[in-house]
């Protein structure tokens, strides 16, 4: 058990011994099978890529389609000449869109929509296989949330949609667990890549949210899945720029201070936004109603709050546009705005609907850079030349910490305006948003709500693993188990047959009782005073492990332990015996999937 | 109907003659009564239709045509099919308004399938441009609505944007607008840099037609227009520095009468003319046959060659030449031109046709409060 005692020094040991005894296989990217094998993978990226964009570009076109034919969109509302119909509309749609969602999310087993947190998990714990009834059924009811006016997103069903297919590709073509997550990110980069015309962000999404580690066998399928997704866009949506900006602007010095308070009080606003949709989420469990009705009242409350003001229906396309205006909102309208829209958005996600977070920080990022930019002319009567930095700076400001991406955020910034002054001056308010959000609230919204789901990514995708994955996988039945009652010299033949210096205790109710070593059963043998019987043995001291316990944990206990297995006991079940887990299994399983990791991490194809 | 069967048949000249001749020589007396009467827009514009379809209608079918003015709008429409009286047989309407009256019911149905063949046999659905045929109204011409300004008003610089209409500090001095929403809500909004994609959308806000009129009213004096003659003039007369109008007017101030002027075509708005038989009309068969032979591809080249109106047909556009007076290369003055169109605004039909009211009283309300003061 050389291996039991040097893991006992900790992790760095680990590591060390991993090297030693698991000689990292000889590169798979050497060869020209291994080059074959790369460019098919590469190959599939693009064919996600093309399949996720396709599916991104009528998941677009059919939100925008309802929201003319709903009465959602500004353009159908004023055509619409009946101002009593109208109102109602403004209510009903909403409601029996939330009514609707509500009764497609019962078809769902965990009975909440699938989101992009669900891709981070799958990816970070490396199970992958994204469900495709369940990603099916999300997509669904995002498209009617997002139809019906709710005020969530569009870009996080489009990055799960895009996930789930290139998942379904890696199961047809019966993939591995790696390739499963290559296809993932190809899929979520496609989709960012066609949503936003903006194939470099894509990519970089792909890497910084999903996947979280740079790899060049990921890389190129992700690249060819974002570039295929850009052509597609390019060619088939017709869209208009997020942001225009006036070629001569040009932000003065002291200009970038403000930017960077921005960043500061940015991550503030964010915090305030996602703590709004969990403390909803929080609230709505302890509503009487039942869940599947719960989005009909959100919907019913927006739609009434609509009334007063329209601009928080929806994805808020327009809301966002004069927000990059100047003189398009008073001071005080965009602090009610922005406020409304964080109340609208936390209402809507916290009650059930299906929808992104990322469109609505769009939009509240803005308003909150347009209220900064307002302020700033008020108090220094500088002509508002640059309003559309502070717009762009609060934009990303607020985005960047909810989704956890302060490269992509940058990257749209650019990719859509092409402007370096604009991207350097969002740099600024970045620099601090991410960070002081990061230590304030956590490293993304998806982060947190995995936390609470019991998933703790913030050391990283190794201890994801471990955490995720059962130590029961290795359990066995090779051992000896001994009733209470047994004979001690009946116990020590039975331990020699065997060959095993450790029995189990196991009662007639099947109930696991302790641990004897075969030490001390001979030492009782021979002692003519001591037991008689193996239960007045003195058992050792031995962790036990529940069948869900993580091969992390199981590490954990192993610190403490010399000896053989750690016995698996089933609380649920009156501590029933199911079995041992050898301590060179764990440390076998622990160096394995160490290993998988960083050949997935550092290999090259 | 042999009138229709008539101008079936190949418009070679000699056989033409002929025809005219043998019209007059039989029935030299039905001429007055049986009139055709078109609405149309005077100017520039119904002398080019004069030269390239009145005269030559008349030459081919002896029938005799009175071209009544028109200034726009569907007042008079509405009024004379209500009282029963409808004066014209056929009107050259914009498709905002074809919509509206073809919605209100004061149009008759229109066919395409009444319109001839390219020569080359193509058929006429598959010639005509995008979006041609309305439900009461075929697209003859693609005009424009653009911004001409005199060159001398501006030394040293010249307006290259629509967002420079609304800018007195680099070019002043005022301007003539349309006394109409429509083109003027575009461009106000578009000098917000916003994409055109996103116009209609954000005009149908109340903070998007804030935005609007809020730009317009930095414009320190403006020249309302109605008639389409008077920008031109409003121009060559020195009383303003730059004036919205349809392009063909402009042409014929600065090629025909050599009026120092300029067009801006960053933001222009095309428009579709088309043809629509009212409701009522006394002789609805009459204008269809002219209809037919108005739309031949030879017809509207050579009408693209008076005015520089886009032709709807494809096989038309690639027979435009040369204006027949001054010479001038007509391509490079049509609204359709790629190097024209590189920055055009297709009008939202649909959306003016369902709002047009709503927003002509929102923009009276605003126009009465600045005249107010």
């Amino acid at each position: 058990m050389a291996g039991g005692a040097s893991l006992a020094l900790g992790r760095e040991a680990t590591y060390t011994l991993g090297m030693d005894t698991l000689p990292a296989r000889p590169a798979s990217g050497r060869g020209p099978l291994a080059v074959v094998r790369f460019l098919g993978l590469v190959l599939l990226g693009a064919l996600v890529g093309a399949v996720a964009a396709l599916a991104a570009v009528a998941f677009v076109s059919a939100v925008l389609a309802l929201n003319e034919l709903l009465l959602i969109s500004p353009r159908s509302r004023m055509m619409f000449d009946h101002p009593a119909l109208l109102l109602a509309a403004t209510v009903a749609v909403p409601a029996l869109g939330g009514l609707v969602v509500g009764q497609l999310h019962r078809a769902i087993p965990e009975r909440r929509p699938h989101a992009p947190a669900d891709v981070i998990a799958a990816v970070q714990t490396r199970r992958g296989r994204l469900p495709a009834r369940a990603g099916s059924i999300s997509a669904l009811s995002a498209l009617v949330s997002l139809g019906s006016g709710a005020s969530v997103g569009q870009y996080g069903p489009l990055v799960h949609l895009g996930a789930t297919l290139g998942s379904l590709g890696a199961r047809l073509l019966r993939l591995g667990r790696s390739d499963d997550n290559i296809t993932i990110a190809c899929g979520v980069a496609a989709a960012i890549a066609t949503a936003f015309n903006a194939p470099l962000a894509g990519i970089v999404f792909a890497h910084e949210v999903v996947l979280r580690h740079y790899a060049l066998r990921a890389f190129a399928p992700v690249a060819a899945a974002a570039l295929v997704g850009y052509v597609i866009a390019t060619n088939v949506l017709e869209r208009g720029a997020l942001f225009h900006v006036a070629e001569t602007a040009v932000p003065r010095p002291w200009e970038f201070v403000a930017f960077l308070a921005i960043g500061g009080l940015g991550a503030l606003v964010a915090g305030a936004y996602m703590h709004a949709i969990l403390g909803v989420t929080r609230l709505a469990g302890a509503l009487t109603l039942a869940p599947s009705l719960r989005p009909a009242l959100a919907g019913t409350l927006l739609g009434l709050t609509a009334l007063w003001v329209p601009d928080i229906l929806g994805m808020g396309q327009e809301t966002l546009r004069f927000a990059t205006i100047a003189g398009a909102f008073g001071s005080a309208e965009l602090l009610l705005v922005l406020v409304l829209k964080i109340a609208a958005t936390g209402l809507c996600l916290g009650m059930g609907f299906s929808g992104g977070v990322f469109s609505p920080a769009l939009v509240i990022g803005t308003l909150f850079g347009a209220l900064c930019g307002s302020l700033v002319g008020q108090f220094s009567g500088a002509p508002q030349e640059t309003f559309v930095f502070y717009a762009v700076c609060g934009m990303v400001a607020v985005t960047s910490p909810v989704i956890g991406a302060p490269l992509t955020s940058l990257l749209i910034v650019f990719e859509l305006t092409g402007s370096y002054a604009l991207t350097t001056a969002a740099l600024a308010s970045v620099t601090l948003a991410s960070p002081i959000a990061a230590q304030l609230f956590g490293r993304s919204l998806f982060d947190i709500q995995l936390e609470q789901r019991g998933l703790d990514l913030s050391a990283g995708r190794g201890r994801a693993v471990l955490r995720t994955t059962p130590v029961a996988e290795h359990l066995t039945d090779d051992c000896v188990t001994l009733h209470p009652q047994t004979p001690v010299a009946e116990a020590v033949t039975a331990l020699c047959r065997a060959r095993h210096g450790e029995g189990y205790l196991v009662d007639d109710r099947g109930r696991y009782r302790g641990c004897v070593g075969l030490a001390d059963l001979e030492a009782a043998r021979e002692s003519s005073t001591g037991p008689t019987r193996v239960g007045e043995v003195a058992t050792l001291a031995r962790p036990v492990l529940r069948p869900d316990t993580s091969l992390w944990d199981a590490m954990a206990e192993l610190q403490d332990v010399t000896g053989e297995a750690l016995p698996v006991v089933d609380p649920a079940a009156d501590d029933a015996f199911r079995g041992v887990v050898f301590e060179s299994s764990i440390a076998r399983a622990y160096l394995a999937h160490s290993d998988e990791l960083r050949r997935e991490e550092h290999g090259t194809g | 109907m042999a009138r229709g069967e008539r101008s079936r048949w190949p418009a070679s000249a000699p056989r033409l003659a002929l025809l005219w001749l043998a019209l007059f020589a039989a029935d030299p007396g039905q001429a007055d009564d049986d009139a055709l009467t078109v609405l149309s827009w005077g100017g520039a514009y119904e002398r080019a239709q004069q030269a390239a379809l009145f005269s030559p209608y008349t030459a081919a079918t002896g029938t005799p045509i009175e071209v009544a003015q028109y200034d726009g709008g569907l007042e008079g429409l509405r009024r004379a099919v209500a009282e029963g009286e409808v004066p014209w047989d056929l009107i050259d309407m914009t498709r905002s308004e074809a919509m509206a009256a073809c919605a209100e019911g004061l149009l008759e149905p229109l066919s395409p399938a009444l319109l001839a063949p390219a020569p080359d046999g193509t058929p006429a659905e598959e010639d005509f441009l995008p979006d041609s045929f309305g439900r009461c109204a075929i697209t003859h011409s693609i005009f424009a609505t653009v911004v001409a300004y005199r060159r001398d008003a501006f030394p040293g610089k010249r307006p290259d944007s629509i967002a420079d209409l609304f800018d007195q500090r680099r070019f002043p001095g005022p301007r003539a607008l349309q006394r109409t929403p429509a083109v003027n809500l575009e461009w106000a909004l578009l000098s917000y840099r916003v994409p055109h994609e996103e116009l209609y959308g954000l005009l149908s806000t109340r903070r998007g037609l804030d935005l609007t009129l809020a730009r317009l009213d930095e414009l320190d004096e403006i020249r309302w227009w109605e008639a389409g003659d008077v920008p031109p003039r409003l121009l060559a007369e020195g009383e303003v520095v730059m004036a919205s109008g349809y392009n063909g007017r402009f042409f014929d101030a600065m090629v025909n009468r050599g009026v120092p002027i300029e067009i801006l075509w960053d933001g222009q708005v095309q428009e579709h003319e088309t043809w629509a038989i009212p409701r009522g009309a006394a002789n609805p068969e009459m204008a269809r046959d002219f209809l037919r032979f108005a739309t031949t591809t030879d017809r509207l080249a050579d009408l693209s060659r008076h005015i520089p109106y886009g032709p709807a047909r494809r096989s038309a556009a690639v027979r435009v030449t040369t204006h027949p007076d001054s010479g001038v290369d007509m391509r490079l003055h049509i609204p359709t031109h790629p190097l024209n169109a590189e920055n055009a605004l297709a009008k939202d039909e649909a959306w003016y046709a369902r709002t047009l009211g709503r927003i002509q009283d929102y923009f009276r309300a605003w126009l009465e409060a600045r005249e107010g003061q």
